[in-house]
């Protein structure tokens, strides 16, 4: 367990190597210090991973050393393992690993090939220092780096000013959450006197009575950073516009670990909830609505990529759902299985896009199934997931969670029947993908042309984390067990009526998507005649108009304020003694004749005035 | 040495002193020619000199005498430096008018 500290260090090494290169090395040599670290890193992991669960899983920290000491404030840098950031570790170095490897193949043929292997480690290195830090400061660190990368790889492709404004939404609307987690680590500090992850934990429940004012604040605004880094309502309406970015991109940024960093901060700080029931009630609350208006948004669109996004922002609803709900461990195992099966969708569709030119429209595609034989079957496999059918890894997680929302007080049932509604519309939305995109007739010429052009390190990670999307979800989550408040994820038991209808609702879901998208009695071009669904469609389309409201309400005004204080009156002041000086500087400049006579006769008179004042005439 | 009585009054050298001083810094402010210039300079430090050996002599010190040294190797150095100047200025602006090197001018 000592290597402990490599894990990180790895992703480290491939940036710095990528960035003190700058682009020099070739494609393949690129491709290997990328992919490499963080297979390396991977491989530490697992070696660390087990040795870890050898010893009985007992947390492991590892002090490298003390970052500053100032004034009493002595914030270290200590790796800090336990079952929670165990899990995190291996979603981020195993998934990460298969995503950069088949990123070396989908951007071969882009500029900056070594720019973007760059960027990607710091990622991996970032989110690393973000789940291993056994220090709010560090976790904070990790936090704002992953934020800045996300933002570099969103603008990746910055010929295009369309994508730099996608990136910079992203990170002007993370930064309002990272404010609010700013302020509530302040006040962590100022009432517990350290950062400390443990110490917090252990302090809180000694220090703050149950339901303390002080602690749900904390909480709250510890909540809003969990809320702008995981695009949930109502920091939410960047994510979609995230997918400016490269696929791969898409699939670990944007889909498998930046996002759920918010889950982890949340359930890394599981006691500050725990005596604050407001606080995790408010998640219980945002996760329930991201989820419910992200699935219908998700119904409506028609980009590849903007559907896997609103998915996303949903799946990651129903983990923040399950963490105010307390079934803490299946938030955490959700984060995991929802990273195999979204990550092996992003990278099913990046093969879709890149067979079908950069079309992105689901309306052109069709009938792709044959000429795309694995993309499909890994689209196949990821719905299914997704949409949570039996003995899929998403089943398996997601099933906890309805389940456990039932037992929520009087609040359960409805809880239940909103998620378990929206669960219906996801599997409507997952069969809507797969019979738009690879069923039906060809609706363009790219799509009856279209053809795999993928190799060996393309396909090499769809069929494994094909295989994780499936059987990711048969064995449990035990390590996190012992580090959350429920134990782990054996859950009371159920009505069987109760199990049997969770169960069976994502199936009627598929059944009614294959009626509606895939050539059955109902028609999707018949119910939209309808002139109520049109605009709800249309509704839905737009993200639930969140995008206009925050234009109307902060963008513009904002602008409009900027523009009226454009020559800004503190200005005058700096401009006045500009002016000032100026003017005067003129003046002298007017004795500068540049005449050796002027200067010698001024010289002369200065001096008689000097004397006659010396012998007292003046 | 031999005590002599001093015929002409310290107060007279002064005056002439004064005088050539002025006369030196009129030329020095009226002329435009750089030869003049120096020529005028060269006057006015000899009428320091003068004044520096009158009050050697009223004081009955060397002092005087030693400043006088001093004026002419100052004077012999500023000729040296002030010729030179005189061959560049020659040479840049093809003649002696002081006025034409005003590059300076702010």
């Amino acid at each position: 367990m000592d290597l402990l500290w490599l894990i990180p260090s790895f992703p480290l090494a491939g940036f710095m190597i990528l960035l003190l290169t700058q682009g020099r090395l070739p494609n393949s040599v690129v491709a290997i210090v990328g992919a490499g670290s963080i297979g390396a890193a991977a491989v530490v992991a697992f070696i660390v991973g087990s040795a870890f669960i050898d010893a009985g899983s007992m947390p492991y920290s590892q002090l490298l050393w003390a970052w500053m000491d100032v004034g009493g404030f002595t914030p270290e840098f200590t790796l800090y393992l336990d079952g929670l950031s165990l899990v995190m570790v291996g979603v981020i170095t195993g998934v990460g690993f298969l995503i950069h490897l088949y990123a070396s193949g989908y951007m071969a043929h882009e500029e900056g090939y070594s720019r973007f292997f760059a960027y990607m480690n710091l990622f991996v290195f970032a989110m690393l220092m973000l789940v291993l830090g056994d220090n709010l400061l560090v976790l904070f660190l990790g936090w704002e780096g992953v934020g800045l990368c996300s933002y570099l790889l969103i603008g990746f492709f910055h010929d295009d000013a369309e994508n730099g404004l996608a990136a910079r939404k992203a990170f002007v609307v993370t930064r309002v959450g990272d404010t609010a987690m700013a302020l509530g680590l302040f006040l962590l500090f100022r009432e517990l006197g350290s950062l400390q992850i443990q110490t917090i934990l252990h302090s809180a429940q000694t220090t703050w009575p149950d339901g303390s004012v002080l602690c749900t604040s904390i909480a709250l605004l510890l909540l809003g950073g969990a809320v702008g880094k995981s695009a949930q309502l109502p920091l939410q309406t960047w994510l979609p516009d995230a997918m400016a970015g490269p696929t791969p991109v898409s699939a670990l940024i944007h889909a498998a670990t930046m996002v759920t960093a918010g889950v982890y901060l949340i359930a890394r700080m599981h006691d500050l909830y725990l005596l604050a029931p407001v606080a995790q009630f408010a998640v219980a609350i945002v996760g329930l609505a991201t989820l419910f208006i992200s699935a219908f948004a998700a119904l409506t669109q028609n980009d590849l990529k903007r559907i896997l996004a609103y998915s996303t922002m949903s799946q990651i609803g129903y983990m923040f759902f399950a963490l105010g709900v307390g079934a803490w461990s299946a938030a955490i195992f959700h984060l995991m299985t929802h990273a195999f099966f979204k990550a092996l969708l992003f990278l099913a569709a990046g093969s879709v896009i890149l067979a079908m030119h950069h079309e992105q429209d689901v309306r052109q595609m069709g009938n792709l199934w044959k000429r795309l034989p694995i993309p499909f079957a890994c689209m196949l496999i990821g719905s299914a997931a997704l949409a949570a059918l039996p003995l899929t890894s998403g089943f398996y997680s997601k099933d906890i969670i309805l389940l456990t929302s039932w037992d929520y007080g009087t609040n359960g049932p409805w809880f239940w029947g909103l998620a378990v509604l929206a669960a219906f519309v996801t599997s409507l939305y997952s069969a809507r993908l797969i019979f738009v995109v690879f069923f039906g007739k060809a609706n363009s010429d790219a799509a009856s042309s279209a053809k795999d052009g993928s190799g060996w390190n393309m396909s090499l990670p769809l069929i494994v984390l094909a295989i994780l999307a499936v059987g990711g979800g048969w064995f449990g989550l035990d390590p996190v067990g012992d580090v959350l408040p429920d134990g782990g994820l054996e859950g009371a038991a159920h009505d069987p009526m109760l199990v049997w209808g969770t169960a069976l609702v994502p199936i009627i879901g598929v059944l009614t998507g294959y009626l509606v998208f895939g050539g059955g009695q109902l028609n999707v071009d018949k119910l939209l005649e309808t002139s109520l669904l049109r605009t709800l469609r249309r509704f839905w389309f737009s993200g639930w108009g969140f995008d206009a409201l925050y234009d109307r309400v902060l963008v513009r005004p904002f602008i409009f304020l900027a523009a009226l204080n454009k020559n800004d009156f503190v200005d005058l002041l700096y401009k006045g003694t500009a002016a000032l000086a100026r003017g005067a500087s003129q003046l002298v400049v007017r004795t500068q004749t540049g005449q050796l006579r002027w200067y010698a006769t001024s010289m002369a008179i200065g001096l008689a005035i000097v004397m006659l004042f010396v012998v007292g005439l003046l | 040495m031999m005590q002599t009585a001093i015929s002409v009054p310290v107060e007279h050298v002064l005056v002439l002193a004064v005088a050539l001083f002025l006369i030196g810094l009129t030329g020095v402010l009226v002329r435009r020619n750089i030869l003049f210039l120096l020529m005028s300079l060269e006057i006015m430090m000899n009428a320091c000199g003068l004044a520096f050996v009158v009050a050697g002599a009223r004081w009955v010190q060397a002092d005087g005498q030693i400043m006088y040294m001093f004026v002419l190797a100052l004077a012999a150095a500023e000729v040296a430096v002030g010729l030179g100047l005189v061959l560049q200025l020659e040479r840049r602006f093809r003649h002696l008018d002081i006025d034409a090197a005003s590059e300076l001018k702010g």
